[in-house]
């Protein structure tokens, strides 16, 4: 079996949290392929200083090294079960053959990096290249440092890059070191508010199940690359379905966007328009379908035919 | 003076602790170390006040949900300071109290199956206990698939948890469907037959009548409780671990908590007398701090929050009589956050039923940007009471101040009081059982220092 070692520097241990949110045939496919050497949560029988000494001296192999939260570049700032993280990142960045970084605090530094400019990702500061591991940096397995964004990372997407790495599979990344698997869809895709979207039929208030949340009140469904809509939360909903708006949690700019529940508009038009679409183009077709009266969308869910 | 430095695992975030031993192998002093800090007060400054809906879930990856619903509170409550009508219907109330409640029951699956019990492998490795075991043992895999269960209820009402911030001022963002409804309820009902079978090992109604340590074990068919308690009694838990004899729940949940105070005798909650100390936190003292954490006291004097503080403060008989013989030692402070699962389970099964779904779900309210002042949002989470306090002009916030469960039990000392965590240690003779005893508070250090 291969091993795995999970750990955290700034985070808010969400990440460990979803991860632990899997289903359980995941959960058993996963600790039946994937021996957890060390997660700071869950081991008991060993600590991390050993697991530590067994890794750096080789007795054991390092397949799989997940990192949770932001990392600092400067050292004797960030804690790990009682070492710098600073050290253990450089200690073990040769020895893994894979890294993950596992949400947006690990991969972008996010909110814990908005103040303090050493504060990183291990590839990226938001959408700059050259986190703390350096721009060109490459595990042994050729692979750059694996992102697995998300404000949490989706425990599916987690495990299943994991898996499909350990069944021996190449996974292809996106421009930002997302597994495509994932992030070439987006918020959008599987969204059941769609119909609304396609038709023009804004929400204009919260707690509706009719209406699209793009137009007034600030989903990112469109420009967001996640599939949310596609594998869901805790296999019941996501946010746009539960009349939240995506707020873009898996994308580089996260923290660094205000007023989420609110679309930015010029004379009423959304400032963003959905991925692969001008503007000028956007705001013709959506002028189209305006003016075509979708009767089954102006009523109320329950009382269409 | 020997002094030892032991790095705690199975806790929520990085924590150390600082042991001083004296002659005679006890413990004569404790500090409780939190490094990590990440400076959500400070992000906070100068945003619009509707982010911080989606900002603070952040501050904390495993009660989240409480920094959301504390969030909402403290904006509500700053409509109603500045006398602007704010209108929440009775169906919004309920849904948030059932996802809020889904966090707690969460949280204590995992913390008692996956933090506290692995502790006893190491006293008595056994193939009973073997079951209790990280990653193999199927009473581990259980309770983890039973925490993953209950906050699918979260899903159905808010699209996923961790981190949604489905719950705004004027209500919630979900139209939940009667279908919704009953599938909430099947999830709740299946929690409350696991409970029943596998911890306490009797039927709800017999076990809220259960009155004392006695009669549990008497009519208990052999729940993992009952394998605990006798851990506990086997390595002198049941009456070590005291601290403080003073409790504090700051809000009520109607009918399952009761809000107050404990010193000797049980008084009247008054809020202003809460005051935060700094005086050992390394980011505003240098010299003295230890910890990145501040502490707080109320009327002075510090206190414990959290489950068994519930249970007392609501005047709970079963944990009257355990307090009066064990007080607040391990055994107890574990046992009342076991025992809160069930109850709210009960709770949510009820407020599920009473859910009107013709009623809405958000009634927009006046536009915050003309907010101005103070206010508070108190709420119970899992590890105890948090309190959020914020101080707005025209919608844009001026400063937040965090006050968490954990500050209360794990903070930064004072002149002349430890933390209740710190305290609860003195005088054991074992490390393995002084980290034992922190874990009975629930640590979590990302909300210590957050
Ligand atoms: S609500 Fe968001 S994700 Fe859903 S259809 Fe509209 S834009 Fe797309
Ligand atoms: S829908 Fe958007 S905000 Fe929600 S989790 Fe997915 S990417 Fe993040």
């Amino acid at each position: 079996m291969k091993n795995l070692v999970w750990i955290q520097g700034l985070t808010c241990n969400g990440n460990s949290h979803s991860f632990l949110s899997i289903n359980d045939t995941m959960l058993d496919v996963f600790l039946s392929n994937i021996n957890i050497l060390y997660h700071p949560m869950l081991t008991s029988e060993m600590e991390f200083k050993d697991v530590y000494k067994l890794l750096l001296s080789g007795k054991e192999s390092l397949n799989f090294l997940v990192v949770e939260g932001a990392v600092n570049t400067k050292k004797d700032e960030v804690f790990f079960q009682g070492f710098d993280v600073f050290e253990i990142l450089n200690n073990l960045k040769d020895k893994s053959d894979y890294i993950l970084a596992v949400g947006n605090c690990a991969c972008y530094g996010n909110f814990p990096a908005l103040y303090n400019e050493n504060v990183k990702g291990l590839q990226y500061r938001f959408k700059d290249k050259g986190g703390f591991l350096g721009e060109d940096f490459k595990t042994k397995s050729g692979y750059p440092i694996i992102n697995i964004t998300g404000c949490p990372a989706h425990p599916e997407w987690i495990v299943r890059t994991i898996l499909s790495l350990n069944f021996g599979y190449d996974i292809k990344l996106d421009n930002l070191n997302r597994p495509k698997d994932f992030y070439m869809y987006l918020a959008h895709d599987g969204c059941i508010r769609n119909e609304y979207f396609e038709w023009k039929v804004e929400a204009h208030e919260f707690g509706t199940k009719e209406g699209c949340l793009f137009y007034e009140l600030g989903c990112r469904g469109p420009l967001t690359h996640s599939p949310c809509n596609k594998i869901l939360w805790n296999e019941k909903s996501s946010k746009t379905r539960s009349g939240m708006p995506c707020i873009g949690c898996t994308e580089f700019d996260f923290p660094l966007r205000s007023k989420y529940f609110e679309t930015k508009t010029n004379i009423g038009i959304p400032e963003e328009v959905p991925l692969g679409v001008t503007k000028r183009a956007y705001i013709m077709l959506s002028g189209v379908a305006k003016t075509f009266t979708n009767q089954r969308l102006n009523k109320k869910l329950e009382d269409t035919d | 003076m020997r002094v030892q430095k032991i790095v705690l695992n199975r806790v929520e975030g990085d924590v150390n602790l600082k042991l001083c031993w004296d002659q005679n192998g006890k413990i004569s002093d404790a500090y409780v170390v939190a490094y990590n800090y990440r400076g959500f007060e400070r992000i906070l400054q100068g945003k619009d006040l509707l982010d911080a809906l989606v900002i603070n879930p952040r501050i904390c990856g495993i009660c989240g949900h409480a920094h959301l619903m504390a969030t909402v509170n403290a904006i509500e409550n700053l409509y109603k300071n500045s006398s602007i009508d704010i209108e929440i219907t009775e169906k919004a109330k309920l849904i948030k109290q059932i996802t809020l409640c889904s966090e707690i029951v969460q949280n204590h699956l995992k913390w008692f199956y996956l933090f506290v019990i692995p502790d006893f492998l190491n006293f008595f490795p056994s193939l009973e206990t073997e079951k209790f075991k990280p990653f193999v043992g199927e009473k581990w895999k259980k309770a983890l698939k039973f925490s993953s269960e209950i906050v699918k209820v979260i899903a159905i009402f808010g699209g996923q948890w961790p981190h949604t911030s489905y719950a705004i001022p004027g209500g919630i963002t979900s139209e939940p469907l009667k279908t919704d409804i009953v599938d909430a309820l099947s999830i709740v009902d299946r929690l409350i037959k696991y409970v029943e079978e596998e911890i306490f090992g009797m039927s709800y109604e017999d076990y809220l009548n259960v009155k004392d340590l006695e009669e549990f074990l008497s009519k208990s068919k052999g729940g993992d409780l009952t394998t605990f308690i006798d851990f506990c009694v086997k390595t002198g838990l049941d009456k070590e671990g005291q601290s403080y004899e003073h409790f504090i729940t700051v809000s009520t949940v109607y009918p399952c908590i009761n809000e107050g105070v404990i010193k000797k005798k049980k008084c009247k909650l008054n809020l202003k007398k809460i005051k935060e100390v700094k005086d050992f936190n390394i980011l505003y003292n240098k010299e003295t701090g230890y910890t990145y954490a501040n502490g707080v006291r109320y009327d002075g004097l510090p206190m414990q929050t959290g489950p068994l503080a519930r249970r007392l403060t609501s005047e709970t008989e079963l944990f009257l009589n355990l307090y009066r013989l064990y007080k607040d030692s391990y055994l107890v402070r574990v046992w009342a956050r076991v025992d809160e699962i069930l109850r709210i389970l009960i709770n949510m099964k009820d407020w599920l039923l009473k859910i009107n779904v013709n009623e809405k779900s958000y009634i927009k309210p006046k536009d915050y940007k003309k907010l101005y002042g103070e206010a508070f949002g108190y709420v119970e989470a899992s590890r105890g009471s948090l309190i959020h306090k914020v101080k707005v002009e025209k919608g844009v916030i001026k400063s937040y101040n965090i006050i968490t469960p954990t500050m209360w039990n794990l903070g930064s000392r004072c002149n002349k009081f430890k933390s209740p965590a710190e305290k609860a240690v003195l005088g054991l003779e074992d490390p393995l059982k002084a980290q034992m005893v922190l874990r009975s508070f629930d640590v979590c250090s990302v909300c210590l220092t957050h």
